[in-house]
């Protein structure tokens, strides 16, 4: 990780009249690296986005995108930022073509650049059957990949992605993490924001909790390796509670059904437990991690603060 | 993916900032991506075959009538007489009407629309300065408007054919014309930028509009008593005690009054930056006013008008000379010249006062579209 790289904010604040929309954020995020930017509706994600895009002043605080601050250097920040907006506004009466060739040329491409450039992209996202179709024409999904080709028009260097999942279908979402993952991989600087954990769990290298405008906890979603609880199910729920008593660690049951909730260490504390269970004669139907590593990260957020 | 990147602005080898381009910088390049753009959104997406084609309707029904009514009036006798120049003016006047009011509709949207469809946005995190953004809009207003322009040239052209008006007054009318329309069109853009409504642009953009072409005019009208001053004039007048029921024609003589007299050399300004003057002033200056009653040139009379507020006239005044009695017109020849109405052009400052306006909106369009924004139009969101 170069010094200058990836985005860097710190203690940025912004509002809106007598609304704090932003009121105290710190957020690191890594080239190479997916972050996951995570709040509850009305948290400020958005405010902040588009204070990374180097659309909005911050009221304090100092920001860094790819090196550049997008207050001072906005022209340099702007050059190096792809940003996909929540709400997605489109030139309707363009074709899907067009809208990228539109968003090339603004990017200073030349023509021929930017055709090329469109149909790589329309490829990319899955759109060329639907590259000479007006916009409007597009599902919602449709619309949002389109949104996401047009952030990547000029290659760059960082990505800010506003819930860039809402509205796809099954398929377009694994699409989508696979090719977030690839412009990770490529080096770039993802930002992903959501508030669709499971989703963010499967992309995400790190994550940023905001909540009320501010920066609540971040962490990495390592694999494997830290507590968190595990789902557990037997064919017989009652020999799996008994053993669990005398021999297991902790647990409680699920609420809605015959299943039981342990927390455990990591991977290797799942795989101990599942064998001594089994020897046990205990019929073992299923072990698996109960919701996201993000999910319960999240809900233990939501907890502490009550 | 293959990357390819093709951005023009590279980032420096020495891993510096590069300047970057300001607010206000312009390319070529920029400014044909947002007009493409918005010409295309607007070509696509309104009736715009259908506007055109009723509005050559229009214009062209406006015209014959025009003509028709002009043939009528003057009777047979006239067919040796040019009808050029009424037709000619009545057609000049209502295409700058319909374009006064057409104008407004087509660029008082522009900004505060598109902010509304969230596709403003998206245009301000690209490489585009806000100033390729507002001109290039402004661009594709007066691309559209000038297209009613074309659309009307036929029938100037046809009333030209008339006679009456030179080939010269067709080109600085037309030229007026489109620079008229240009500022309408720059002054909605401003407004679009600054309201979050485009209704509420709108509005305001005719309010503006129907203030420089009417209520100057008015308060011009309305100032006549403050500008007009009592004074004593040499008066050209009949002898003293002339009574009128004399069969003989009066003796003149110079004789001083104490007259009203209209400065209107002090408010003729007011009367500049409407639309209309603008137009008719342009148009090379016919002085002498027995012709223009004759020819019917309104936009010539007009021109005239001004011209003479402009010039004013304290000079002395004719009480005494043009009475015939009974054929008998033993007069001396009167010593009171006409006025000569001045050559100083009055369109110059209406149009640059118009062109001062129409900058003004196109500068705060440009300040408002700078990024990052530290202040929002009220009720509005960035995205």
């Amino acid at each position: 990780m170069t010094p200058d790289g990836g985005i860097r904010a710190q203690g940025v604040r912004r509002s809106f009249g007598p609304v704090h929309a932003v009121a105290d954020v710190d957020l690191v995020a890594a080239p190479g690296r997916v972050t996951a930017l995570i709040g509850p509706n009305g948290s400020g994600k958005t405010t902040l986005l588009l204070m990374l895009a180097g659309l909005l002043t911050p009221d304090a605080g100092t920001i860094s995108i790819a090196g550049a601050d997008p207050v001072t250097q906005n022209y340099a920040a702007r050059s190096r930022t792809g940003w996909m907006p929540d709400v997605f506004g489109t030139w309707d009466s363009l074709t899907a073509r067009e809208v990228l060739t539109t968003v090339a040329a603004a990017y200073r491409m030349d023509a021929a650049a930017g055709q090329a450039r469109a149909g790589e992209l329309l490829e990319l996202v899955h759109l060329s059957e639907l590259a000479d179709q007006p916009a409007h024409v597009l599902s919602r999904g449709q619309k949002q990949r389109l949104g996401l080709a047009r952030a990547l028009v000029h290659d760059p260097a960082v990505l800010l992605l506003d819930e860039p999942a809402s509205g796809l279908d099954p398929r377009s979402r694994v699409d989508l993490r696979v090719l977030v993952r690839r412009l990770a991989a490529e080096g770039k600087t993802v930002l992903v924001s959501s508030h669709v954990l499971t989703e963010l769990d499967e992309m995400a290298d790190d994550a940023v909790f905001i909540s009320r405008g501010r920066t609540v906890a971040t962490q990495s979603v390592a694999d494997g390796d830290r507590p968190r609880e595990w789902r557990l199910t037997a064919l017989d729920p009652e020999a799996l509670t008994a053993w669990l008593d005398q021999n297991g660690p902790a647990y409680r049951r699920e609420s809605d059904g015959p299943a039981v909730l342990v927390e455990l260490a990591g991977d290797a504390a799942a795989a101990a437990l599942l064998r001594s269970a089994v020897e046990a004669g205990v019929d073992v139907s299923s072990l698996a991690p109960a919701g996201g590593v993000l999910e319960q990260a999240y809900l233990a957020l939501e907890e502490e603060r009550r | 993916m293959s990357v390819d990147l093709e951005v023009a602005e590279p980032a420096p080898a020495d891993g510096g900032v590069p300047a970057g381009r300001g607010t206000w910088s312009l390319s070529w390049h920029g400014l044909r991506t947002v007009t493409v753009l918005e010409l295309r959104q607007r070509v696509r997406s309104t009736r715009w075959k259908t506007a055109l084609i009723v509005w050559f309707v229009v214009v062209g029904v406006i015209t014959m009538l025009t003509t028709g009514a002009f043939a009528i009036i003057s009777g047979d006798q006239s067919s040796d007489e040019s009808f050029g120049g009424m037709v000619y003016s009545i057609v000049v006047g209502f295409v700058l009407f319909l374009g006064l009011l057409v104008a407004p509709t087509l660029s008082s949207g522009a900004i505060n629309g598109d902010r509304n469809a969230g596709t403003l946005a998206t245009l301000q995190v690209t490489l585009l300065s806000p100033a390729e953004i507002v001109l290039g809009k402004l661009a594709a207003a007066w691309i559209a408007a000038l297209a009613f322009l074309v659309a009307s040239i036929p029938f100037l052209v046809w009333a030209l054919v008339g006679g009456g008006v030179s080939w010269l007054a067709l080109l600085t009318t037309v030229l007026m014309l489109a620079l008229v329309l240009g500022v309408v069109c720059a002054i909605g853009l401003g407004f679009s930028a600054v309201v979050s409504k485009t209704s509420g642009s709108a509005v305001l953009t005719y309010l503006t509009v129907g203030g420089i072409t009417a209520v100057l005019p008015i308060m011009f009208g309305l100032l006549v008593p403050a500008t007009t001053t009592t004074e004593n004039i040499r008066v050209w007048d009949v002898e003293p005690g002339y009574t009128w029921e004399e069969t003989t024609a009066p003796e003149c003589e110079w004789q001083t009054h104490e007259v009203d007299v209209w400065h209107s050399e002090r408010t003729w300004w007011l009367l500049a930056p409407n639309p209309f003057v603008v137009v008719a002033d342009a148009q090379p200056l016919n002085g002498d006013p027995e012709a223009l009653s004759e020819d019917g040139n309104m936009l010539a009379v007009l021109q005239y008008g001004v011209r003479y507020a402009r010039t004013g006239d304290d000079g002395p005044q004719d009480w005494c000379s043009g009475y015939v009695m009974d054929g008998d017109t033993v007069q001396a020849e009167s010593p009171v010249e006409p006025v000569e109405v001045t050559d100083q052009l009055v369109w110059p400052w209406g149009l640059g006062f118009d062109l001062l306006l129409g900058a003004a909106g196109v500068i705060v369009a440009v300040n408002r579209l700078r990024v990052p924004t530290a202040q929002l139009p009220q009720g509005t969101r960035v995205a």
